[in-house]
Parts: structure tokens; C-alpha cells; sequence
């Protein structure tokens, strides 16, 4: 009974053999029960099944004994012995690994596939986090070189603009200089200007030309007085034809005289001798006459030819003046001219000079956005090192959380070990800038207020 | 003219601030923060201080506050020239003893008629 109850256990430890008849049996009811009544095909099913349990059973003890044909055969050949052998036999092997459970088989893999999940998305996490730690670094880097160019070039710039503008005001400052010296006044007679020289050339020009019309007009009247002259030695002329008339007949008489004295002899003598002195004396009134005609003639000639050259002097002097005159008139209009086109072109300088004051203004204003614009990209280092500061935290916290699981990240170590470097690189940032004030900056730059305020 | 010391640490605003004073004919001399600022003073005297908010090493408030305690500075005048426009910044300038606050950027000429009328 125990034997048998033995084996009973035995195959009902076998699963496989009771699906099988279970199946068998099913299968053989199936098949009947349209054609037999109910119970005949159950029957018919329990004989089957009957049947091939002791079939199976029968060929199962066959298998089983096969070993048994080698020494342990020879040990014992009571049934007790072969079932207790064969009850070892069928006992679970410590040496063979149980098969788990279908259950436990599925939640493992579904474990399995969790754990590949999250291995995969702190991978990716690995990834984006380096990617990001690694762009901020590059951020940064390149924010400090741009801030460190412009700072540069600014630099540069506002030297360069200083120079042109100190160079253009001297420029200017002196031509105005220049120029203003020709628009000054006179002072103690000597001309500071251009428009003051003018003026005085023109006075004292017209002053010479006005002087030489008059010696002109003096000419004029001498010749006119020359000529009255010359009448009058005329006049002089002909009274002395008259003396010489005067003489001849002074002469005639005494002629007449003498004959008369000879006619009375010597008592006419002494008549003779008075004739003779008065033909003497008519002779040289005659005499005094022609002296008197020659030099005449003389002044006469003389008085002629200062006539002559007085007329060409005069009339000369008053052309020359003339002429004088009118160049001075048209050097004075000339110059008026080039004054008017000085004075104009002080205008304009002054114009141009207001106009590049307004552009110099601007210029200053534009010059301060480096300023502004270095303090706003210094206060964008800020919240990108709090993002490298959180990624890292984050990193750090990963890691802690499963060092198993991140074992399998690749990369991870050398990840974390340059997200560790990151207070370095923040250390040599905060020597050139405070972010926190220049993230102040940033902010106050958008606040609103009054441009200038005193207190 | 006056002597003014400018205080930035940028230094084309230096540049910008002295060429504006100097184009009126004031003498300018530059620090790069409150620090420097301080070491220059020492021993010197100016009439009129244009300083920033935001500088290394010291900030452009501390400065007013170290000059006001100094008896040479206790009355020059000190004007902030910054980016900062928020009320409670200029609060504390005023509190520090700031005699104005200039928003940059800023205009030459109106930089000029404020530093004309702080100077009197």
C-alpha cells in the first residue's frame, strides 16, 4: 500500500503525465458522446484513460529499472529497496537549478526591461547633462572673450576718436584764428585786419589819387598862366619896336642936328658935338633894345617849352590819377569780395564746428554701450553657472542614488570628474566680475527713473 | 578749472567722462575702483568725485560712504554714474551721501550742466 501510494506520488509529481491523460480522456469523451449514450463514452473514456496509465506506468517502471541492471542490481533485489532507489532518484537534485516560476520568470524580465529603460534614459540624461555642462563652459568662454574684444576695440576706438576730434579742434581753433585776425579792427592806425587794411588802402589810395588830380589841375592853371606870360612878352615885343622907332628917330634928328651945326659953322660946333652924343645915345638904346629883344627871345623859348611840357604833365597826371583811381576801386571791390568770402567761410566753420560738437555728443553716448553691453553679458554668466552648479548637483545626486546603475553609463566618471572642475573655472571668472552684481546690473538697467538726479 | 576724479572700472567710460571734463578745460584723473580711488585721494585733494555703482574690489556706494568719513571729503561733492536706475539703489546712494545720480548712458552736454552745478 505505501509501495503503491509511493508511486502514486510519483506520477503526480510528473505533471506532464496527468495533462496527458487528462487530454486523452477529454479527447475520447469528445469523440463518443454524439454517437454513444453519455455514460457509455465515459466509460469508454475511464477505460481508455485506464488503460493507458497502466501502459505509461508499466513503461515508466521499464525505464526506471534500466539502471539498475549495472552494480546497484547486485546490491538489492527487494521492491523496497528498488522504490526507495527509485523515490532518490525522483527527489529534486541539490546539483540541479530549480526552474522558477512562469510568474516570477515574467517579472523579472519585465524588471529586466525597466532596469534597460532607465539605464537607457540615464544615458541620455549622462549625455544631455555633459552636452549642456560642457556648451555652458563654451558659453562661457566665448562671453569673456567677446567682453575682453570689446572692451579692446572700445578701447581703441574712444583713443582714436579723442585724437581726430583734439587734432580737428586745433584745425579748427586755428583757421578760425586766421581768419578772424582778417575780420579784427585797427588799432593806433596800423591795420589788424583784412577788411581794416582795405578801408585804410582805400582812404589813403583815393587820398594820393585826389592829390594828384589837384597837381594835375595846378598844371592845368600853370600853363594857363604861362600863356599870359607869353602875351605879355609879346606886348614887351612890340614896345620894343616902339624904343627902336624911338632910336631911328632920335638918331634921324641928331643926323639933322649935325648937318644943321655944320651949315652954321663954328658956332655950330658945339651944337655938333651935343648931336653926336645924342646919335650915342639913340645907337645904344638901339643897342639896349636888341640886347633887350634876344633875351626876350629867350624866355620866350624858355616859356614856350615849359609851356609844352607842362601840358604834357598835366594832361599825363591827370590820366595816371585817373587810371589810379579806378584800380583802386577795383582792387577795393576785389578785395570786398574775398572779405565777404572770408566772412562767409567763418560762418560756415562756426557751422560746422556746432555740427561736429552734436556729432561728438553722440559719438560719446554711442561710445558707452560697451559698458552697458559687457555688464549685461557678464550678467548672463550668472544663470548659466547656476545651470552648471544645478546639472552638477543633479549629477552628483544620480550618482549617489545607484553607483551600480550608473556603473554601466559609459563615460559617467570622466563626466562627473569634469563637472568637479567646475568651481575652477568659476573662481577665475569671479576675479574679473562679481556676477552677483553684475546680475544686479542687469536688472537695474531696466528699471526706470530719471536720467540725472540730485540729492 | 576743477580737478575731478573719475571712477569706472571700464575704461572707455574713463576715457569718455575725461574727454567731455576735458574738452571744458577740467583736469581729470582716473581710478579703476573704490580701492584705487581711496590710495588716490590720499593726500590729494579734488573738488568733485564722478563714481560708478558696480565695481570690483569696492563698489561705487562704499567708496561715497569711506570719503564721507574722510573731513577733506565730508562736503565734496559726489556724483554716481551707473547703470543702476532703481529706486532703492539711488536710496542708498542718497543715504551713503551721494550728492546725484547720473543714469548711463550718458549725454556730454548734460553731464557738464550737472558737473557745472555741483561745482557752483
Amino acid at each position: 500500500m505505501s509501495a503503491h501510494l509511493s508511486l502514486t506520488s510519483k506520477i503526480s509529481s510528473w505533471p506532464r503525465w496527468w495533462l496527458s491523460a487528462a487530454v486523452g480522456m477529454g479527447i475520447s469523451l469528445a469523440w463518443t458522446v454524439p454517437f454513444v449514450p453519455w455514460w457509455a463514452a465515459l466509460g469508454s473514456s475511464l477505460c481508455a484513460v485506464l488503460t493507458l496509465t497502466v501502459l505509461a506506468f508499466y513503461a515508466r517502471r521499464q525505464e526506471e529499472a534500466l539502471p539498475l541492471q549495472g552494480e546497484e542490481v547486485l546490491e538489492g533485489h527487494d521492491a523496497k529497496h528498488v522504490l526507495e532507489q527509485v523515490d532518490d532518484l525522483l527527489s529534486p537534485s541539490k546539483d540541479i537549478e530549480q526552474i522558477p516560476q512562469v510568474d516570477d520568470v515574467l517579472q523579472s524580465m519585465a524588471a529586466d526591461n525597466q532596469r534597460r529603460r532607465l539605464e537607457e534614459l540615464m544615458r541620455r540624461w549622462m549625455d544631455v547633462g555633459q552636452r549642456y555642462g560642457e556648451a555652458a563652459l563654451v558659453l562661457r568662454r566665448e562671453i569673456q572673450s567677446v567682453i575682453k574684444q570689446t572692451e579692446q576695440a572700445t578701447g581703441t576706438i574712444a583713443s582714436s576718436f579723442e585724437a581726430v576730434i583734439n587734432k580737428a579742434t586745433i584745425q579748427a581753433r586755428q583757421a578760425m584764428e586766421l581768419l578772424e585776425g582778417t575780420q579784427g579792427a585797427a588799432s593806433d592806425g596800423v591795420p589788424q585786419s583784412l577788411k581794416d587794411f582795405i578801408q585804410v588802402s582805400d582812404e589813403r589810395l583815393n587820398k594820393m589819387a585826389d592829390e594828384v588830380v589837384r597837381v594835375a589841375d595846378l598844371s592845368v592853371n600853370m600853363v594857363r598862366e604861362l600863356d599870359g606870360v607869353q602875351n605879355r612878352t609879346q606886348a614887351i615885343d612890340g614896345f620894343l619896336l616902339d624904343v627902336e622907332k624911338l632910336a631911328d628917330q632920335t638918331s634921324l634928328l641928331a643926323l639933322n642936328a649935325d648937318i644943321e651945326a655944320a651949315r652954321v659953322g663954328e658956332h655950330g660946333r658945339g651944337f655938333s658935338v651935343v648931336a653926336s652924343e645924342v646919335r650915342r645915345l639913340s645907337k645904344r638904346s638901339h643897342e639896349f633894345s636888341d640886347r633887350i629883344r634876344v633875351h626876350l627871345k629867350e624866355v620866350r623859348t624858355g616859356l614856350s617849352k615849359t609851356y609844352g611840357d607842362m601840358r604834357t604833365l598835366s594832361a599825363a597826371d591827370m590820366e595816371h590819377a585817373l587810371k589810379i583811381k579806378e584800380d583802386v576801386i577795383s582792387l577795393t571791390r576785389s578785395l570786398e569780395g574775398k572779405n565777404r568770402e572770408v566772412a562767409e567761410t567763418v560762418s560756415r566753420i562756426n557751422e560746422i564746428s556746432k555740427e561736429i560738437a552734436q556729432d561728438v555728443q553722440n559719438v560719446v553716448v554711442s561710445l558707452q554701450f560697451q559698458d552697458i553691453t559687457s555688464q549685461k553679458l557678464s550678467g548672463m554668466l550668472e544663470p548659466m553657472d547656476d545651470l552648471r552648479r544645478t546639472l552638477y548637483h543633479l549629477m552628483q545626486e544620480t550618482a549617489n542614488l545607484d553607483k551600480g546603475l550608473l556603473k554601466n553609463v559609459p563615460g559617467n566618471e570622466n563626466w562627473l570628474s569634469r563637472m568637479r572642475d567646475v568651481p575652477a573655472a568659476e573662481a577665475e571668472v569671479k576675479l574679473t566680475k562679481n556676477p552677483e552684481q553684475d546680475l544686479r546690473k542687469v536688472h537695474g538697467a531696466a528699471g526706470s527713473g530719471p536720467a540725472v538726479e540730485l540729492f | 578749472m576743477a580737478t575731478i576724479l573719475t571712477v569706472d572700472d571700464t575704461a572707455s567710460m574713463r576715457q569718455m567722462i575725461s574727454f567731455t571734463l576735458n574738452s571744458v578745460g577740467h583736469e581729470v584723473i582716473q581710478a579703476c575702483d573704490g580701492k584705487e580711488a581711496l590710495q588716490l585721494l590720499q593726500g590729494k585733494k579734488v573738488d568733485l568725485v564722478i563714481a560708478d555703482v558696480n565695481m570690483p574690489n569696492m563698489d561705487g556706494i562704499t567708496l561715497v560712504k569711506s570719503l564721507r568719513e574722510q573731513a577733506d571729503y565730508k562736503f565734496t561733492p559726489i556724483l554716481m554714474l551707473t547703470t543702476e536706475s532703481q529706486e532703492s539703489k539711488r536710496q542708498q546712494g542718497k543715504v551713503a551721501g551721494a550728492t546725484g545720480w547720473i543714469v548711463k548712458p550718458f549725454n556730454p552736454e548734460q553731464l557738464l550742466n550737472v558737473v557745472k552745478k555741483v561745482l557752483g
